[in-house]
């Protein structure tokens, strides 16, 4: 499902990273731990097409994206890839309900009502869909951009640091609850995090 | 959900900037479109009116003013004429027709016009009900006017002295009846009320007189003696031949009465010549002036013209200002959303479908000002129409689009998609991954 070789980042005139290959089989979960300052989110940024590489080479799915054009590794992404963002990001214009609809609607044009709001159930937010995301606690938000990452049934799902603000008892919830949405999705999960709690979560590990 | 509505609500978002983007745009298109209409529906109007007329002879003063008194109605005459020395004019080989008219009265602030049957004829009007006036006193109403005051044939009304509404100085003993009601011709006859001369050398005869001794507290006084001459008066007019013998009599305070007097005469030229020749010849050589109501109106416009040159100009600079302020907030919208502009490219929108984005969003912005702008600029005209029509008897009309507004149109989308293209080069150097990771 993702496959990479001889990954390489270089920052100009900062320092470069060397990443080890990764192989992750469909269906399978990963989970790529490493400390602060290792290039973690840069990996990811990577491995999602939002940062291309300085050399080496990423499959995903049947596709080579190291090989796209812009607009094609665009759509591809749109398409095939979730995100869930260390730091959320949703449209501040847009409620609840719509930022799910965005995601659905883009690239593929679904309007599923009923996975959203199924969604909206499993993850405890039925209540908050007509209200503005800003208006969201911490931990709903936390939840919206879990169900952003998954909605629209990505090969792939990458989540960077879901659980460094929460304690022990949420972490576990919230590594659940994103291992739940993706077998739903039947998606691959690649968490990336410096966070050994989750470690126990994962047997396909990846420690760089 | 689509990038309309995306557009739409990124646009609503904060109301405070949107009104502050709207206003001037707002501001420049009610502006334009205002004067864009009034200048033309004025000039439309104007033109109408002046269209029977190719001179006018009356008293010497400003030819402007003549133009502007006897043939639009909008001013106070310059003066009388004696019917004699008129009719000497309307003999000349070159007139085609010449119309005498008279006025000085008003109803409701409608003028009263004494005149000839021709007068109809000279701008086309036709009857809608009744007849036309036949004998003194007996009025036919033009379209607006009887609209305006339910004014219907068989009704009796008094006039008052002067040309603006006041309730002093009523003709109560001359009241006219409405015999004839006027389709509506969209001129200057629609505001008019119509008799013969007679009617207004009778009231004004007798008015006139009235007024030499008058002061405001006096009126009880004069009334008897007003009363008497008034009779007198009517004598006078009924034995027009036997004016000298009046005279004899010792009249001295109507010596100035003892000839009859209009206020102008309308001229249509038989032949182009009369264009060359007559307005000088006038001019020159007698007590009367000449003035060409093409040549005075064009004057005016030129004059008017600068004006609303000058106002366009204006608009025309703020709608500009305009476009920069969209620039500048799109600018700045681009700015604060850049993290979302971001996740969408995470979400599969390519470059050209953000730039999209913000293009529907600013156009989106420019139409919303435009439209609200269109609506105030046609407010303003309702505004100037019931001032217009108050003070002059012009009604403007409300109407939809006008092709150049469409143009005009264009032109502001067409400042807005420029403002846009400034605004949104940083959507192209977005660096999605340095964006998202920003805290």
């Amino acid at each position: 499902m993702v496959k990479t070789a001889g990954l390489n980042f270089a920052y100009p005139e900062e320092q470069s990273f060397n990443f080890p290959d990764i192989d992750l089989i469909p269906g399978e979960h990963l989970l790529i731990l490493g400390p602060s300052g290792i290039g973690k989110t840069t990996l990811l940024h990577l491995l999602s097409g939002i940062l291309p590489a300085s050399s080496g080479k990423i499959v995903i799915d049947t596709t080579e994206i190291t090989a796209l054009d812009r607009k094609s590794l665009d759509k591809f992404r749109g398409a095939n890839v979730g995100l869930i963002f260390q730091q959320y990001h949703f449209i501040k214009s847009l409620n609840v309900d719509e930022n799910l609809q965005l995601r659905q609607h883009f690239p593929k044009r679904i309007k599923d009502n009923e996975r959203r709001h199924r969604l909206a159930e499993r993850l405890g937010l039925s209540g908050q869909l007509k209200k503005k995301v800003t208006q969201l606690s911490q931990g709903q938000q936390q939840r919206l951009a879990i169900a952003q990452g998954v909605i629209h049934q990505p090969k792939v799902v990458f989540a960077d640091e879901p659980t460094s603000n929460l304690d022990d008892s949420n972490c576990n919830n919230v590594v659940q609850l994103l291992k739940d949405e993706a077998d739903i999705s039947k998606s691959s999960l690649v968490i990336i995090t410096h966070d050994q709690r989750v470690s126990q979560h994962f047997s396909n590990q990846i420690v760089l | 959900m689509n990038l309309i509505y995306l557009a739409y609500r990124n646009m609503i978002s904060k109301p405070l900037n949107l009104v502050l983007s709207l206003l001037l745009l707002v501001l420049s298109v009610s502006l334009v479109t205002f004067i864009l209409q009034l200048s033309k529906q004025l000039n439309g109007q104007i033109d109408k009116n002046i269209d029977p007329v190719d001179m006018v002879v009356g008293a010497k003063g400003s030819p402007l003013q003549l133009v502007l008194s006897s043939v639009l109605h909008i001013d106070v005459p310059t003066g009388n004429i004696k019917l004699d020395e008129a009719n000497s004019i309307k003999r000349h080989p070159f007139v085609g027709s010449a119309i005498p008219v008279s006025y000085g009265d008003n109803y409701k602030g409608y003028r009263i016009l004494g005149t000839e049957l021709i007068y109809f004829e000279s701008y086309g009007a036709e009857l809608k009900g009744g007849r036309y006036f036949e004998e003194s006193f007996e009025a036919v109403v033009g379209s607006s006017v009887a609209k305006k005051l339910g004014l219907k044939i068989g009704d009796v009304f008094t006039s008052s002295h002067g040309l603006i509404a006041t309730s002093t100085d009523v003709h109560e003993d001359h009241p006219y009846t409405v015999v004839g009601l006027l389709e509506p011709t969209g001129t200057v006859i629609d505001q008019l009320l119509i008799c013969n001369l007679e009617s207004i050398w009778d009231a004004h005869a007798h008015v006139d007189e009235g007024h030499e001794g008058e002061n405001q507290e006096g009126h009880g006084d004069e009334e008897h003696d007003h009363k008497g001459h008034g009779e007198e008066e009517h004598d006078h007019e009924v034995h027009g031949d036997e004016e000298h013998d009046h005279e004899a009599d010792g009249h001295e305070e109507q010596d100035h009465k003892e000839e009859l007097e209009i206020t102008s005469l309308l001229i249509k030229f038989k032949s182009p010549l009369g264009l060359v020749q007559l307005p000088r010849f006038i001019n020159e050589n007698t007590n009367m002036q000449a003035a060409l109501p093409g040549f005075e109106i064009q004057r005016l416009m030129g004059l008017l013209g600068t004006g609303v040159t000058t106002i366009n100009g204006i608009a025309i600079a703020i709608l500009l200002v305009s476009g920069f302020s969209i620039f500048i907030s799109l600018l700045k919208t681009i700015r604060e959303r850049r993290q979302e502009l971001a996740l969408l490219r995470t979400y599969g929108l390519g470059t050209q479908k953000l730039l999209r984005l913000v293009l529907i969003e600013g156009l989106l912005l420019a139409f919303l000002g435009f439209l609200f702008g269109w609506l105030l600029g046609r407010l303003a005209l309702i505004g100037a129409s019931a001032y217009l029509e108050s003070g002059y008897g012009y009604v403007l009309q409300i109407k939809g689009p006008d092709p150049v507004e469409f143009l005009f149109l264009g032109v502001t989308l067409l400042i807005a998609t420029v403002a846009v293209l400034l605004a949104s080069t940083s959507i192209f150097k977005l660096n999605i991954s340095k964006t998202l990771a920003d805290v």
